[in-house]
């Protein structure tokens, strides 16, 4: 079946995937006993620990997928696949270098120049170099083709950029932000037209990145302000113009892999420490059920990913039905035992249920709303 | 096209010939279809050859059970292919003739005892009612999960003629009581764990049925909404129903992708317990968002006997209930998964499908 239409072939089962799985959790587990870190929920947006994905980098799961001389390892998307959902599933804390090896790392094997290549590549895979992604504004969000950070060329063909961008996640840790703007005017018949992508270094001057705090008091939302900013010409990612094209693409990307189901998953391992009762046995039937469905929809799309099919529709699917779940798991949960919710709980249920409480309203906003992703699914429907 | 296209292309011709009806005790069944699938040798499909089926793989049998459950067939398949004649089989008894319809029932209430040595296949007396039996007064066999002093036995009553109490499901699908009062039967002893699975296996077809109903509704659906115009727009025009049908889509495409990987875990001969029990639990509870989206997207048209939306949505309701309810099957599955303790749910969670 084609990669537009809803459903995917099953996905093959992978011996390769299985071994680096195993590894991941004799690491994770080493690195637990030792306390490097603890459980959270959500860690891929709010555990940012820069030496954590430095290790990861050094044991080449990271960029795992690209071509070695990008400083790659050519593995599959499914042993890629294995790695994230162990990560996530302890709970580790990735954030740091989430993006840049989920996304951005990817767009810039696609788009990007050889330059710039080699040049980010082999940093992003070593868990040293970390993105953003700069697409929403004050403005513009849901609509992200209404944008107007603007960049023009100087007389020496560099860009500068003025705008705003909001909601950055963790743009105070990191390295760059591929920038989406307006490269030329806003053209109403065709709204798709005159953006482009910039790979914007966050240290430029002219840059300020001011904290947004969340839910939780947590400072990982940040408007990043541009004022007269010079990037680069070079640093012009793909093509000019084609911004629309490469977001879509880069959303695929976004859109598809377990960080989307499983962002409540610590408090579900927490759960399972307390379920007793038959009541509970099958509340906890019940979320797995889910869960274990959701792992098959997106072992898929790594299947699919491994095909070199770019599945955006499937993709979509599974994040509307994944975060709606992540969502879903705390009220089960909080039905079926009697914990109170506090980030200062004595309980470890009870700071879970907190905590992935806070976050909850995030799990299907971000990366595209639901009501968006549903338009999209709609579309696979073939009704628009 | 692959066999198992093949093998559906041949059920949904056969199909196009036989519509779906309101069930009744005057017509609890569709005798005509039941022919029609056995003279094709559809009702033999994935029993092997020397002992009288058709041969073909537990895939072909499993999409004909897909290809019957969408197309609302009222013929006693999944029992027969997907449960009863493997267990039969896996039991080394005798499988009755393919055309003959043979059901299954899981009865805590009968009580075997053995009339011989005992162990092995053998001869064995029943003692009570079974309730809740798929097809009772239809199948002219039963394959009867009983109880005996020395474990869970496996009997194959002959049941033809037999009277049933009257009792449906949601469909109008028999689901009478057999009084098995002192009948004699060929049965075999099998383990608890043959047992468990077996029930699984139960859960697992309805759980089949229940993932080709639930697209086949979606189809209907989409269908409808693209035909049916309302503000002068087609309804799937208006982005509330494109909501709507969009969420039935992602419980339709999880279950599917789930129920899939359950049966491939069952092909491979995994331990298939866990698995058989999420795809049942994921199943059935698709059904309250699907069908209630469904109807709603359909209107008071849907509310009707004339509409063919009843077929199955009303077997939905209750298929997810029968071979195990979602309660049942997810606290097996909650258990199952803490069987190593709770800190090994996530090496639990990877390995069921
Ligand atoms: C935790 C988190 C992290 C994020 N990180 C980043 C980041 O790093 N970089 C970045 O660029 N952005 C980021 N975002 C922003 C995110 O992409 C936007 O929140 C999202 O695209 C929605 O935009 P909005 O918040 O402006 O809501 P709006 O677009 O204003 O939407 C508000 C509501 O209206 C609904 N709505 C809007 N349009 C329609 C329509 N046409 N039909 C039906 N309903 C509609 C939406 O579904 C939503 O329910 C992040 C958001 C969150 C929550």
């Amino acid at each position: 079946m084609g990669s537009n239409s809803l459903t995917l072939a099953p996905a093959p089962r992978s011996a390769a995937a299985e071994e680096v799985r195993a590894e991941v959790r004799e690491f994770l587990a080493a690195e637990l006993a030792a306390g490097t870190f603890t459980t959270h929920v959500d860690t891929w947006l709010s555990g940012v620990d820069p030496a954590f994905s430095c290790k990861l980098g050094e044991r080449g799961w990271l960029g795992m997928t690209w071509p070695k001389r990008y400083g790659g390892h050519e593995r599959t998307a499914m042993e890629r696949y294995a790695v994230t959902e162990e990560l996530l599933a302890a709970g580790a804390p990735v954030a740091a270098h989430w993006i840049a090896d989920r996304q951005s790392g990817p767009n810039l094997l696609r788009y990007g120049t050889e330059a710039q290549r080699t040049e980010i590549l082999p940093r992003i895979a070593a868990g040293e170099c970390y993105f953003v992604i700069g697409m929403s504004e004050p403005d513009s969000g849901s609509d992200l083709a209404s944008i107007r950070t603007r960049a023009t060329r100087n007389g020496d063909g560099d860009w500068v950029v003025n705008g705003a961008k909001v909601w950055t996640s963790n743009a105070h840790t990191s390295h760059y932000a591929i920038t989406l703007v307006r490269t030329s005017p806003a053209d109403p018949a065709n709204r798709h037209a005159g953006l482009s992508q910039l790979l914007v270094d966050l240290s430029l001057p002219g840059i300020t990145v001011n904290p947004i705090r969340i839910l939780d008091g947590g400072h990982h939302f940040n408007e990043v302000v541009f004022d007269d900013v010079v990037v680069p010409g070079e640093m012009l990612l793909g093509e000019e113009g084609a911004g629309w094209h490469q977001v879509t693409a880069e959303l695929a990307f976004e859109r598809s892999g377990p960080e989307r189901f499983l962002s409540t998953y610590p408090l579900i391992a927490e759960f399972a420490r307390r379920a007793a009762d038959p009541a509970q046995l099958a509340a906890l039937g019940r979320i797995s059920a889910r869960l274990l469905a959701l792992r098959q929809l997106s072992l898929r799309i790594a299947g699919a990913l491994d095909r070199g099919e770019l599945p955006d529709i499937p993709a979509a699917l599974v994040k509307d039905v994944g975060t709606t779940f992540e969502a879903d798991v705390i009220d089960e949960v909080r039905r079926a035992v009697d914990v109170p919710a506090s980030l200062d709980s004595p309980d470890p249920l009870g700071r879970a249920l907190a905590e992935a409480q806070l976050h909850a309203p995030g799990y299907t906003l971000r990366g595209g709303t639901n009501e968006i992703l549903r338009g999209i699914v709609a579309r696979g429907l073939g009704l628009r | 096209m692959s066999d198992v296209d093949l093998v559906v292309e041949t059920v949904r011709d056969i199909l196009t010939k036989h519509e779906p009806f309101v069930l009744s005790t005057e017509r609890p069944w569709d005798a005509g279809l039941w022919s029609a699938l056995a003279e094709a040798g559809l009702t033999g499909v994935g029993l092997p050859e020397e002992a009288g089926g058709s041969g073909g793989e537990l895939a072909d049998a499993v999409a004909i059970v897909g290809a019957l459950a969408a197309g609302a067939a009222a013929v006693p398949v999944a029992e027969q292919l997907l449960v009863a004649a493997p267990a039969v089989l896996a039991a080394d008894l005798d499988l009755p003739a393919p055309e003959e319809p043979l059901s299954f029932a899981v009865a805590g209430a009968v009580t075997a005892e053995p009339r011989d040595d005992g162990d092995g296949p053998g001869s064995w007396m029943l003692t009570g009612t079974a309730t809740d039996v798929a097809w009772a007064g239809v199948a002219q066999h039963l394959a009867v999960l009983a109880t005996s002093p020395v474990g869970p036995v496996l009997a194959l009553v002959h049941v033809a003629g037999r009277q049933a109490t009257h009792a449906a499901n949601l469909a109008g699908e028999p689901r009478g009581s057999l009084v098995l009062q002192g009948v004699t039967a060929p049965g075999a002893l099998l383990t608890e764990a043959q047992a468990e699975q077996l029930r699984a296996r139960y859960a697992l077809a309805r759980a089949v049925q229940l993932s080709a109903a639930l697209q086949q509704v979606l189809a209907w659906t989409v269908h409808h909404a693209g035909e049916r115009e309302q503000f002068g727009r087609p309804l799937g025009k208006f982005q509330a129903i494109q909501m709507e049908l969009a969420e039935m889509a992602g419980e339709v495409t999880a279950v599917a992708a789930l129920v899939d990987a359950a049966v491939q875990a069952v092909e491979r001969g995994e331990s298939l317990v866990l698995a058989c029990a999420a795809a049942k639990v994921r199943a059935g509870a698709a059904v309250e968002v699907v069908a209630r989206l469904a109807h709603q997207v359909h209107g008071a048209i849907g509310f009707t006997q004339e509409h063919r939306l009843h077929h199955l949505t009303r077997r939905c309701w209750s298929w997810r209930d029968e071979a195990g309810t979602e309660t049942a099957w997810a606290a097996v599955l909650g258990a199952g998964l803490l069987a190593d303790g709770p800190d090994a749910l996530w090496p639990a969670l990877t390995r069921v499908v």
